[in-house]
């Protein structure tokens, strides 16, 4: 009986396999061809970083590269096949990595040398783990500065090994429907943190000493909004040097006491009500939150149905000195071990990427970003995507602290909820938060971009 | 008519524990017929409120779905297997033979299971690469061949068959291959169905190892396609649960063939005792 | 006395024994005892093999780790949390074989089947709906209750809940082992208690437990090792919050190795849980009264 029945089960197994086997191959781009005619009859794209695409890669012969992913394998893969179409002679084979471990199996695949991948997407924060890998691009420094906002923050020893494609930061987001039921119009956005508690107290709906409809939810923001709204009084998150974290200066403890504030002494929130800000939004229980770029993306598959609004974070005075902190989305590094042939296709393919205006919007637009080219600043169709919109105004004034360790942000969280949840003294919680990072820095080879942030020591 | 009392009672127990166990269980399964919306909805109701076949029908897009199961069904039989033999074969000699070392080797193997991995994986790993063996399944068999758990219970329950028996087939002049192969394996059914059964699962379920060593889309395994649902910025929970769902059928294929296995014993069992 | 030595009687044991050693000995040397030492040099340096680093720091590693507040609530934590869950699974997996195997139980496939569920479902995904039953607003358990409690965002509350989903997971695991294990007892042992006139209770502790010794020695060793490196649970539902309420030792070593990169920090605190973890194994072996080393003859 046994015996029968593992020969079924390795009966399937095969049939299985050999099924599998013949549906594969399908999928594999075959070797590219050999490219003969430089003079493709096409125009220059880009401003100032520009590219050319009348001449041959690798003298037209066939080189193959692969791009390794995390997400969006059709977008990435337009661009690749774009860029084939132009260069048949280039196969550009995208391999998209499920992201739970992926900054583990990356570098471990760069160790191999040219057996590694040639491309492969960037995320800033994991910088320090792929900078040996990596070599740098081959286009002058100033035009790229000249068409990217942003670059000039990844200048690493003169070399730029990758930029922002585009960026993404903090904003508030609003429920319309509750907005208007609480007699609330468009000249009630608030500008000021005092002006939004009091739009937040109206938002709130309590029924018989239980909370029904928060007015705003920050439970998992905490942390963000900590390493943010505390630049809106002038403060920095590192010292002097760069080096170390200070999380007591003034700007942080007030930010900790406003937002505690707000549900202990406004109750204009809960922190056992709606755990999840983004889900307790979604679900229409609360009206208002803080959230980053990616929620236009996360309310667009789970709840279509909310209609929303957003604005830009309040600040403490007007004019401040940043209002929050960005993040980049950033554009794929080169493996500095790769073949010549590789190495070339590669870099004419990141020349291609960075003139190309069309395909940057496509993925600002999948991810919510503001765009870092300059070019697409004003595009209308970008402007109507309310996180890109909320941030557009005043863009130039938020800061980008570097590619952070994330010893900082785990910390900050655990001190947010300490506050939050377990009732600690903010300063003393605080005290140790940064006690803890600044031990965990010492080890790291890490220096903060703050200081090139163009109102760096001018204020605070 | 007391008997029949305590006998329903026992069942009415036995009927609660056992709704609370499947009831997230059931709620996981039929989640997968819901849209995310109403996954995460205010009111949960354990019926889809919108039936729909999305979750399911986007699985073999996102990923090679079919190509992927294969593959695992693969390795898990071919790791539980092997992992049958080889405990078996290192529990009869660890329990019934007398030598120099053997505590020693006995340590060793228990040290296996408190090695946390995310120490060792690291050089694990870079000893596949330099041994040329990425991309290999050998890579993912290799490893997993010699179980400290497998080991450890093989050990426990050779160890308590009788002497005697062995003895009496040495007398019989049988060899000691014979002995282990006629005797020993066949008076360990209830174990060995107890290894097949958590074996397979943990091969099935296992993923960084699988991840790290396997670079081409034809070799990849589902528990590493299963993690594509996580993404960076939200999980597809809808997704997550129907390929969850899906996934479980072979663990409870296994858990159904190798359960039966359970009620021979007990005749074997009462032959042996 | 079986268990005294007997020497070595026929060429064949020669040759299977020295296969089995031999083949032992290299396997465990190539994967366990390479990478372990490997690990055990890292934990004196400044260690992330992913960008090459590689710096001599002597005890800096074990130092940071003593004076990290963090780590002394993990070990609390992971102490307390494994008594509880091990405790758990071995009480209701014991109580539920014993019902199934029970002669007055029908439907014992059905029910089997039925506690083992749990066991065969990734965690990730049963951990997620463990999250929505333990939400305040909307969740299963505090309706069913009729409390309110923000069980995961407590401190108070949040470890034991996440014992709670771990101890419904795993407790299948002992189920199938302990009833593995009870139908091994020889049939004839309770006709001879029921002749000599005992109850059912005396009958479960002067025959049924002795005889299942070896079974729970079993499901304690391996329980107390696997839950000494859980860490997933905890990744999935806190996150270690509130605060670090939740933080087991395991998720410490995954989080510095994994999430930070620290490998030399993550190998010190893991061979600090591997002392333990060896310590608690010898006292179990104790607890139980037997020694891993010495021979068990059949009753």
């Amino acid at each position: 009986m046994k015996k029968k029945l593992w020969t079924a089960c390795l009966a399937a197994v095969l049939v299985l396999t050999l099924g599998g086997c013949s549906a594969e191959t399908a999928g594999q781009h075959p070797e590219g061809v050999v490219d003969t005619e430089p003079d493709k009859g096409l125009e220059v794209m880009g401003n100032h970083v520009t590219y050319d695409p009348n001449h041959l890669v690798n003298d037209g012969q066939p080189v193959t590269l692969e791009w390794w992913l995390w997400d969006a394998p059709d977008l990435f893969g337009q661009m690749a096949e774009a860029y084939m179409e132009i260069h048949p002679n280039v196969t550009i084979n995208i391999i998209n990595n499920p992201w739970d471990g992926f900054w583990t199996k990356l570098p471990l695949a760069l160790q191999k040398g040219e057996k590694g991948p040639t491309l492969f997407n960037v995320h800033n924060s994991y910088q320090h783990l792929l900078l040996p890998y990596m070599a740098p691009y081959d286009i002058d420094l100033d035009q790229m500065q000249e068409d990217f906002f942003t670059a000039a923050s990844h200048v690493i020893d003169g070399q730029i090994y990758y930029t922002d494609f585009g960026v993404m930061t903090g904003a508030i987001y609003y429920n319309k429907e509750m907005w208007a039921a609480a007699g609330l119009t468009q000249e009630d956005i608030p500008k000021t943190w005092d002006e939004f508690r009091e739009v937040a107290k109206k938002l709130t709906i309590v029924e018989d000493g239980k909370m029904v409809q928060a007015g705003f939810n920050y439970n998992g923001d905490f942390q963000n909004l900590m390493l943010g709204v505390p630049y809106q009084y002038g403060g920095t998150i590192f010292k002097e040097d760069m080096q170390t974290v200070s999380f007591t200066g003034e700007g942080m403890i007030k930010t900790a006491k406003m937002l505690k504030d707000m549900y202990r002494v406004d109750g204009i929130g809960s922190e056992d009500f709606g755990t999840d800000a983004a889900q307790s939004f979604g679900q229409g229980q609360s009206a208002m939150v803080y959230k980053w770029g990616h929620f236009y993306g996360y309310m667009n598959t789970n709840y279509p149905d909310i209609e929303y609004g957003a604005f830009e974070i309040p600040t403490v005075t007007e004019n401040p000195f940043a209002y929050d902190r960005y993040n980049g989305e950033a554009t794929p590094g080169i493996n500095k071990n790769a073949s010549p042939a590789q190495m070339e296709a590669a870099q004419d393919f990141i020349r291609f990427y960075l003139a190309n205006t069309r395909i940057q919007k496509e993925l600002c637009m999948y991810y919510s970003l503001f765009p870092a080219s300059n070019a697409l600043r004003d595009d209308p169709e970008m402007l109507e995507n309310p996180a890109i919109a909320a941030v557009s105004e005043h863009i130039e004034d938020y800061i980008w602290p570097g590619p952070m360790p994330s010893t900082l942000e785990d910390n900050m969280k655990i001190a947010a909820q300490d506050i939050m949840y377990n009732d600690k003294e903010i300063e003393k919680t605080l005290k140790t938060a940064e006690d803890i990072v600044n031990v965990d820095l010492a080890n790291i080879d890490f220096t903060s971009a703050e200081n090139l942030y163009y109102k760096y020591g001018q204020e605070g | 008519m007391k008997r029949k009392i305590m006998g329903a009672a026992l069942f009415l127990v036995l009927l609660m524990m056992g709704v609370v166990t499947v009831v997230p269980f059931v709620w996981m399964v039929l989640s997968s017929f819901k849209t995310n919306a109403e996954i995460s909805a205010l009111e949960q109701t354990l019926l889809p409120k919108a039936f729909t076949l999305e979750n399911y029908a986007t699985l073999q897009s996102n990923f090679n779905f079919l190509r992927y199961f294969g593959n695992s069904v693969f390795i898990a039989l071919v790791v539980t297997a092997l992992v049958i033999y080889i405990s078996c074969i290192c529990g009869f000699v660890l329990s019934k033979y007398q030598f120099k070392g053997k505590n020693l080797i006995f340590g060793f193997i228990m040290m296996t299971m408190m090695i946390p991995w995310s120490v060792t994986i690291i050089s694990r790993y870079t000893m596949f690469v330099d041994a040329g063996l990425q991309d290999s399944y050998l890579s993912l068999i290799l490893p997993a061949m010699v179980s400290g758990f497998g080991i450890f219970m093989m050990k426990q329950d050779i160890g308590a068959l009788p002497d005697e028996l062995l003895e009496a087939a040495r007398m019989d002049g049988a060899n000691e291959f014979a002995i282990f192969h006629k005797i020993v394996l066949p008076m360990s059914k209830n174990s060995i169905s107890a290894i097949a059964i958590f074996q397979f699962l943990w091969v099935w379920e296992d993923y960084l190892w699988p991840y790290l060593m396997i670079d081409s889309e034809e070799k990849q395994l589902l528990a590493v396609g299963l993690t594509t649902f996580n993404g960076r910025y939200s999980t597809d929970y809808g997704g997550l649960f129907a390929a969850t769902t899906i996934s479980i059928i072979p663990v409870l294929i296994i858990y159904i063939i190798f359960q039966k296995r359970f009620v021979a014993g007990v005749a074997a069992g009462a032959v042996k005792g | 006395m079986f268990w005294k030595r007997r020497p070595l009687q026929s060429k064949s044991e020669v040759v299977l024994r020295n296969i089995v050693v031999a083949f032992l000995v290299l396997h465990m040397g190539i994967f366990l005892i390479v990478p372990v030492i490997m690990a055990f040099a890292g934990s004196f340096h400044l260690w992330n093999p992913l960008n090459g680093t590689y710096k001599w720091i002597g005890l800096d590693n074990y130092v940071r780790m003593f004076q990290y507040p963090t780590f002394w609530t993990a070990m609390i934590n992971t102490l307390v949390f494994c008594v509880v869950v091990v405790a758990f699974r071995v009480l209701l997996g014991l109580s539920l074989a014993y019902a199934i195997t029970s002669k007055m139980t029908t439907k014992k496939t059905f029910f089997r089947t039925v506690f083992y569920m749990p066991t065969v479902t990734p965690l990730v995904a049963v951990a997620y709906v463990w999250k929505i039953m333990y939400n305040p607003q909307f969740g299963l358990i505090d309706q069913i209750l009729g409390v309110d409690i923000n069980w995961l965002y407590d401190s108070a509350f949040a470890l034991p809940a996440v014992m709670a989903m771990t101890i419904w997971k795993d407790f299948g695991y002992a189920v199938i082992l302990f009833m593995s294990g009870l139908m091994s007892v020889p049939s004839d042992y309770y006709e001879a208690a029921h002749i000599d006139g005992a109850n059912a209770w005396k009958t479960f502790c002067y025959i049924t437990l002795p005889l299942l010794k070896p079974t729970m020695i079993f499901v304690v060793i391996t329980s107390v090792i696997s839950y000494l490196q859980a860490y997933v649970p905890v990744m999935v539902m806190t996150d270690g919050g509130p605060g670090t309420a939740t933080f087991l030792s395991s998720y410490l070593v995954y989080d510095q190795a994994f999430v930070k990169y620290n490998f030399g920090y993550a190998s010190a605190i893991a061979f600090f849980i591997l002392v333990l973890t060896a310590i608690l194994t010898v006292i179990s072996f104790t607890v139980t009264g037997e020694k891993p080393e010495k021979r068990r003859k059949r009753a």
